[in-house]
């Protein structure tokens, strides 16, 4: 057998049960592998084979992978701008994201900071809009939020403690078997199809959108920047073209099989959706951007990015819901 | 696939093994071959050094493992409760109970030691326990130094499959299942077992009644208030640990907590909490848990070079090229973690081996919760199989002179071959393992009605229609 | 030898008053834990006292394990090793210490230093709302293994002065 001139590591943050996420990274493998002849090979990892998921950066930026795939929300501890890579509560949808990320500066901006940590950021996927999570009994407005224990990481859980709710970050194991007894009254996880393989649905059957904290929350895949270097033109560009498609085709695997698997949770399991009160997620709206607001007086980085995001925000806005919001408001309201 | 240095890994395992029989530590002996063969990758090229800042960042995963917590916390219980002799009333008021009937204290043991497994997790204070008090009284009562001390041992060994179980907590960790689903699944096949360890004593009883003799001068009258004194202890631990998740106080690891509070309590209700107690009890807890986690650390370091050297598809392509498919691989996989069983500890198995399975049980379809019992149970032998069995430690370590290393030895005998008994009736009837719950009936209007609940904004009305809408033409 | 002696009593009476100490961290696990519980029950709740827990936790462990080895309570696998001679015994003690476990521990006595003071540069807290700051749990893993680096250097001393003595270590 010739062997591969380069081998990369990939330390994904995700288990391979998380299919849809996981498979981004294969298919970058695989279509880099492709791409050159089988002579830059990328070995994928899952979460805890080789590094623990939520130390994916730390592992990138010190070299000990060349690559990752991971979400920049999981990191907002080292700094709350690393939230811009993923997504920030009532942010960007999925089409947004990728526009400000790939077109409209908002790499570059990104970069500035990756570069702190010797990182090279590109898109990797994104879920598409979430859902906001199992409920055990349902609520109907902002009252009944006040105590509510929810497993719910990040920004998203500020918001909800400014809201009143406990956020608890327990341990994953835990999270069903306390749903279950109501030890918490609420978690929050992924979209239909990855949250129906969770199984919460089996004990707490009420399941609320939209998932504000997150619109388009986008994956990434990190580089190491002396990795990079080393790489010829030829591969930087096989990579770079396979993180485009995988970026592409996670959103789309997940715009395929969560309304399947919404279909199942209604038909099969007897879920209860429910949108969540208006004045909850006026209250987080506000919340969020007040939020927004101290974050970028305290820290100069979190500032100059959101100096770029929030006018773009404000703008695509008004051309989505001009273009594609009244169209679809149209036909969902005479649907046939 | 595997590579140019493939070779690396199986070599790795062999020197392992080779290096845990000079007696050096087992955390450290992993931690030292992880050094030797990380070396040698690096230096034949087929490892960057880089590698090794991955190992401050596994040691952070395994700091912030909150299930591991469940470590200290029924250990602590236990000692608790075996040193403020809390065990030992329980194991007199049972006693008294059954010491009439032919092989009654042998009966009384299985009892006690379903009852101290259903409250804690750990193996070490219910086999001491009993080996401390039960023990001499048997060979007093002419019962056989072998079937007691086997006795003893298997149902002090019942703290690892009956739940809550350190084993089945470590193992659904590492599965990534449900520490509860773990629990549920294993309750079944281990009510068999201590069933089974019952009906071994009844058979026993009734071909060598020499062996296991009944006692006429037990023949007291039952002081009941005794037994109920005896016996609310572990119902209240038992409460505590199962209880405050079932009524939604606790999460399962802090449910440990309430199960190590509430022993402290009852001791310090029965005026048994010295200060001297509960320092040795948290000493002695400290050093136990710092043992296996640095079991873990060490296997944590093993297992990065080992994958760094490809060796997890080495040992994927082992065990999936074997013949007869599933079943081909679950009785390999048995006979290897019962062979193992034999010289490791189950922490030891469970964080190097059984990783390395995952992937291979996702492959074959095999359900991870039915899987981690079917583990549990075999692991269950591990603890009586000589040479090294924390079981035979414990007895060993408390039973009385002229019960020999030998009688422990042929004692346990029996007793593995009941586990497994269990282990072939698990892969036979795999329905044993109950995790799956029914779906609660519901009817599609309910959905209706309570969608329409609270003052929602009319579009979120007219998604959810759409969607069910929708939902019902996929229906049909 | 005598002086050898002296610093082994010294490394041995630090490690045990400290794994003496960290002991009773494991009763603050306990009640930290159980009132998180109750307090959550209560309605009062917050990540600070879910991530305390586990801060406590690595203290117990990390801190600990420099007392447990002079302990000698570190699971062997006794085997073989149960016949041989103390001496050998002795010799293969020294010998593992020597070349595994002393670069081991100095190693990540070193590693988690560069990893503590990254943390503890860029100021990095819990990625969750009302979480700790992440230095002081990083800060025990230098701490722990130093310890440990000390522990194992007496373990040394203690086994060349009974090989040179003849007396029992
Ligand atoms: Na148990
Ligand atoms: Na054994």
């Amino acid at each position: 057998i010739t062997q591969p001139t380069v081998q990369w590591r990939l330390a994904s943050s995700f288990p391979k049960s998380l299919d849809t996420i996981y498979g981004a990274a294969e298919m970058l493998s695989k279509r880099v592998a492709e791409l050159t002849d089988g002579k830059f090979q990328i070995r994928v990892f899952a979460s805890g084979d080789l590094v623990p998921g939520l130390q994916v950066l730390d592992a990138v930026s010190n070299g000990t992978v060349e690559c990752g795939h991971t979400a920049g929300y999981y990191y907002v501890g080292k700094s709350k701008a690393f939230a811009f890579d993923t997504a920030l509560p009532f942010g960007l949808t999925a089409r947004q994201q990728n526009a400000w990320y790939s077109q409209a500066g908002g790499r570059e901006l990104l970069s500035e900071l990756f570069k702190q940590y010797n990182v090279i950021p590109f898109a990797g996927g994104n879920t598409g809009a979430q859902m906001g999570g199992w409920f055990r009994t349902p609520i109907n407005s902002l009252k009944d939020m006040q105590g509510l224990k929810m497993r719910i990481p990040g920004i998203g859980g500020e918001i909800m403690s400014r809201l009143g709710v406990i956020p608890q970050t327990i341990a994953g194991a835990d999270i069903y078997p306390a749903l279950e007894r109501g030890a918490i009254d609420a978690s929050e996880w992924v979209g239909p199809y990855d949250d129906e393989k969770l199984g919460l649905y089996k004990v707490a059957k009420h399941y609320y959108f939209p998932g504000w904290w997150e619109a388009g929350p986008q994956l990434s895949f990190y580089v190491n920047d002396a990795a990079w270097a080393k790489l010829p033109k030829a591969w930087q560009a096989a990579f770079q073209v396979a993180t485009v498609e995988a970026n592409m085709m996670m959103l789309a695997a997940y715009d395929a099989r969560n309304p399947q698997a919404l279909v199942r949770l209604m038909n099969q399991h007897k879920v209860v959706l429910h949108r969540y009160p208006d004045d909850v997620m006026q209250a987080g709206q506000k919340a969020a951007f007040a939020l927004y607001d101290e974050l970028a007086a305290a820290d100069p980085m979190f500032r100059k990015i959101y100096a770029s995001w929030k006018p773009f925000r404000r703008l695509v806005q008004g051309w989505t819901n001009l273009a594609e919001t009244s169209l679809e408001n149209f036909m969902y309201k005479n649907a046939k | 696939m595997i590579g140019e240095w493939g070779w690396l890994a199986p070599l790795m395992f062999a020197a392992l093994f080779l290096l845990l029989l000079t007696g050096y530590p087992v955390a450290f002996v992993l931690g030292a071959v992880a050094m030797i063969f990380g070396a040698l990758g690096v230096m034949l090229g087929a490892i960057p050094i880089e590698l090794v800042q991955a190992i401050p960042e596994r040691l952070f995963g395994i700091m912030r493992n909150e299930t591991l917590m469940a470590i200290p916390f029924f250990t602590l219980m236990g000692l608790i409760l075996e040193k403020s002799q809390l065990a030992e009333e329980l194991l007199e008021a049972v006693s008294q109970l059954f010491g009439r009937i032919r092989g009654g204290l042998a009966y009384a043991v299985i009892i006690v030691g379903a009852l101290l497994a259903a409250t804690t997790g750990v193996v070490a204070a219910s086999v001491m326990a009993m080996g401390l008090i039960s023990l001499p009284i048997m060979i007093r009562h002419g019962y056989s130094p072998a079937i007691s001390s086997g006795v003893i041992m298997a149902a002090g060994t019942l703290a690892q499959i009956i739940p809550p179980s350190l084993v089945l907590i470590v193992l659904g960790d590492t599965l990534s299942v449900p520490v509860g689903d773990m629990y549920i699944g294993a309750m079944m096949p281990s009510l068999i077992l201590t069933g089974l360890f019952a009906l071994f004593i009844a058979t026993v009883s009734m071909i060598k009644p020499q062996w296991l003799p009944a006692q006429p001068a037990l023949r007291v009258e039952i002081d009941w208030s005794k037994l109920l004194h005896a016996l609310l202890p572990p119902l209240v631990l038992i409460f505590l640990v199962l209880g405050t998740i079932f009524i939604g106080l606790a999460t399962p690891t802090e449910a440990g907590a309430m199960g190590a509070a509430g022993a402290l309590l009852l001791a310090l209700l029965k005026r048994r909490l010295s200060v001297s107690l509960l320092n040795q009890s948290l000493d002695h807890t400290a050093k136990l848990t710092s043992f296996v986690m640095f079991i873990l650390i060490g296997s944590s370091l093993f297992s990065l070079v080992f994958r760094a050297l490809n060796g997890d598809l080495w040992v994927e392509h082992l065990f999936t090229n074997l013949p007869g498919g599933t079943l081909g691989f679950l009785v390999a996989v048995n006979v290897l973690l019962f062979v193992l069983g034999a010289f490791l500890d189950f922490f030891e198995i469970v964080f190097i081996v059984v990783p390395l399975l995952v992937p291979i049980i996702h492959k074959l379809g095999i359900d991870p919760i039915w899987f981690g019992v079917l583990i549990a149970m075999n692991l269950q032998t591990s603890f009586l199989t000589p040479p090294f069995g924390f079981s035979l430690f414990y007895l060993r370590s408390v039973a009385p002179k002229e019960v020999t290393t030998a009688h422990l030895y042929r004692g346990a005998v029996p007793f593995i071959g009941l586990q497994l008994i269990m282990v072939v009736a698990l892969i036979m009837y795999p329905d044993l393992v109950m995790h799956n719950k029914g779906e609660e009936p519901s009817s599609f209007s309910e959905v209706n009605d309570l969608s329409n609940v609270g003052g929602q904004a009319a579009s979120a009305d007219e998604a959810i229609r759409l969607m069910q809408e929708i939902a019902k033409e996929q229906k049909n | 030898m005598n002086g050898l002696n002296a610093v082994c009593r010294a490394i041995d009476t630090l490690n045990k008053t400290v794994g003496r100490l960290i002991a009773w961290l494991i009763l603050a696990m306990v009640l930290l834990s159980v009132f998180t519980a109750i307090a959550r029950k209560f309605g009062f709740g917050s990540n600070g006292w879910l991530e305390g827990q586990w801060y406590l936790f690595a203290a117990v462990f990390l801190l600990g394990a420099a007392y447990t080895l002079q302990q000698d309570l570190h699971v062997r696998v006794d085997v073989l090793s149960k016949h041989f001679t103390a001496q050998t015994r002795a010799i293969i003690e020294i010998v593992g210490h020597v070349v595994f476990m002393l670069p081991l521990a100095v190693g990540l006595t070193w590693l988690g230093w560069h990893d503590f003071m990254q943390v503890w540069q860029h100021n990095e807290m819990s990625a969750d709302a009302g979480g700790l700051a992440r230095w002081p749990v990083k800060l025990l893993i230098p701490v722990g293994f130093s310890l440990l680096v000390l522990q194992v250097l007496s373990e040394i001393g203690k086994r060349i002065h009974a090989l040179a003595t003849g007396e029992k270590a």
